[in-house]
């Protein structure tokens, strides 16, 4: 058995780029999911009847898929659906997007909740709108309990865009393997792969555990 | 647009075997995965020192790891090393045990440390040995509080069997491929499939839920 491990050198500027699309897929869901989470949960809280039953249902079937299922579902329906040709990238987007989504609508809505029902009323008393009272009352105080459960998702974010390679979006998992493929480095490449994600995933599991620590709630 | 969900129908046999496999694989690895994930925790708190560092290196490391790149690393890598091949049924129960695991361990210790170190104090005071102490003061207690975030890991379990399919393993994920893709009609085929893991998914998380809020208050001490 000899190994070559040139080969991983000799192909670092396209590991490179791929790492960087597996960044930018893991901040511009992030950007997306957490303005519409906050969406979701608010509209699941105090929405009309029918937009709340429709916000659980969302959520609910979200939380209740598996993530590549919903990768290859979005790669095929949604050119369907919305008459557009869509590069896989913007498709994995969007499938991470739904699915992030629906966790953080989770985890405002837990946020919100957890913020006790006095609070609100106080600050009605004080002549607040119901607007305003969620708006500097409990939504402030609610974002600093959720923190530490945002970074968690972020970690399992950034380790699932991995999971958009099966429809070729060229992100760190799926450059790897195709040059894996072209040069039949089997292990070498799929070791530099791992340590690739494990040098930029383990100090972002290092700071959720501090995020933990230095966030956690005391009444 | 026209559907025609017939194909459903005349593939039935072959997506059920899907989801056996899904179901065998779930169950073996959220198994495994326990077992392995106890055995992890107990000797990150109770464990001799070089080993704790080890087996914190191990949980860390398995946090930052993608599943997908685990399951690949041991089906198309590891063979290379060992010199064994190995099915990808086995390949994918050994990654996805290995990954969860380290997840579980979190769990068990989390439990663990959540009861209050007076009561150790107490036990020792009269008299009990270190595993005594675990196994009926400690572990009683901390087992209720994990019961909730082991619900949540068998769904995640059954969630990432599908990722499994990436491997070639004939569980559901990877049958509804197969089929869409010799029926040229991915949307229905996909569209069931969501369907099927809706099902088996949602009395999972229904079950936790309604547990978070039944044991709540068993686990109070």
């Amino acid at each position: 058995m000899t190994f070559d491990w040139s080969v991983v050198w000799q192909h670092r500027d396209v590991l490179a780029a791929g790492t960087g699309t597996t960044i930018l897929l893991t901040v511009a869901t992030m950007a997306i999911a957490v303005p519409c989470g906050i969406v979701v949960a608010v509209l699941r809280l105090y929405g009309p009847a029918p937009i709340r039953t429709v916000a659980t249902a969302y959520v609910e079937l979200f939380r209740n898929l598996p993530l590549i299922l919903v990768v290859y579902w979005a790669f095929y329906v949604l050119p369907i659906l919305t008459g557009l040709g869509l590069p896989p990238l913007a498709t994995g987007l969007a499938a991470l997007s739904l699915n992030v989504t629906a966790y953080n609508a989770e985890t405002f809505r837990a946020g919100i909740n957890s913020i006790r029902r006095g609070q609100v009323d106080a600050a009605m008393a004080l002549g607040m709108s119901r607007g305003q009272a969620l708006r500097r009352v409990v939504l402030p105080q609610a974002l600093r309990r959720i923190l530490p459960v945002l970074a968690s998702t972020w970690v399992s974010l950034f380790k699932d865009t991995s999971l958009v390679s099966v429809i070729a979006v060229a992100e760190l998992a799926y450059v790897s393997m195709q040059i894996r493929s072209q040069t039949f480095r089997v292990l070498e490449m799929l070791t530099a792969m791992a340590t690739i994600y494990w040098l930029l995933g383990y100090p972002q599991a290092k700071f959720v555990d501090w995020m933990q620590c230095r966030f956690k709630v005391t009444e | 647009m026209d559907f025609d969900f017939s194909v459903i129908a005349d593939h039935a046999r072959f997506l059920a075997s899907g989801v056996g496999v899904t179901l065998t694989l779930a169950a073996l690895s959220g198994l495994g995965s326990l077992v392995l994930g106890f055995i992890v925790a107990l000797l990150r708190l109770y464990g001799p020192r070089w080993l704790k560092a080890i087996v914190v290196l191990y949980i860390d490391s398995m946090r930052a790891i993608p599943v997908l790149v685990v399951l690949v690393w041991t089906f198309f890598a590891l063979p290379i090393v060992t010199g064994l091949t190995m099915p990808p049924f086995i390949a994918a129960l050994i990654g996805l045990t290995v990954h969860l695991a380290a997840y579980a361990a979190e769990i068990v210790r989390a439990g663990i440390e959540s009861i209050r170190p007076g009561q150790t104090r107490a036990a020792r005071a009269l008299g009990l040995s270190p595993a005594q102490i675990v196994r009926r003061i400690v572990l009683p207690q901390a087992l209720v509080r994990m019961l909730p975030a082991f619900g949540s890991l068998l769904s995640i379990t059954i969630k990432d069997t599908a990722i499994a399919s990436v491997i070639a393993v004939g569980e559901l994920m990877r049958q509804s491929e197969t089929v869409a893709g010799q029926s040229f009609q991915p949307i229905e085929v996909y569209s069931f499939a969501m369907l099927l893991y809706f099902l088996m998914l949602f009395p999972v998380t229904r079950g936790v839920d309604r547990l978070y809020r039944r044991v709540a208050h068993l686990g109070r001490s």
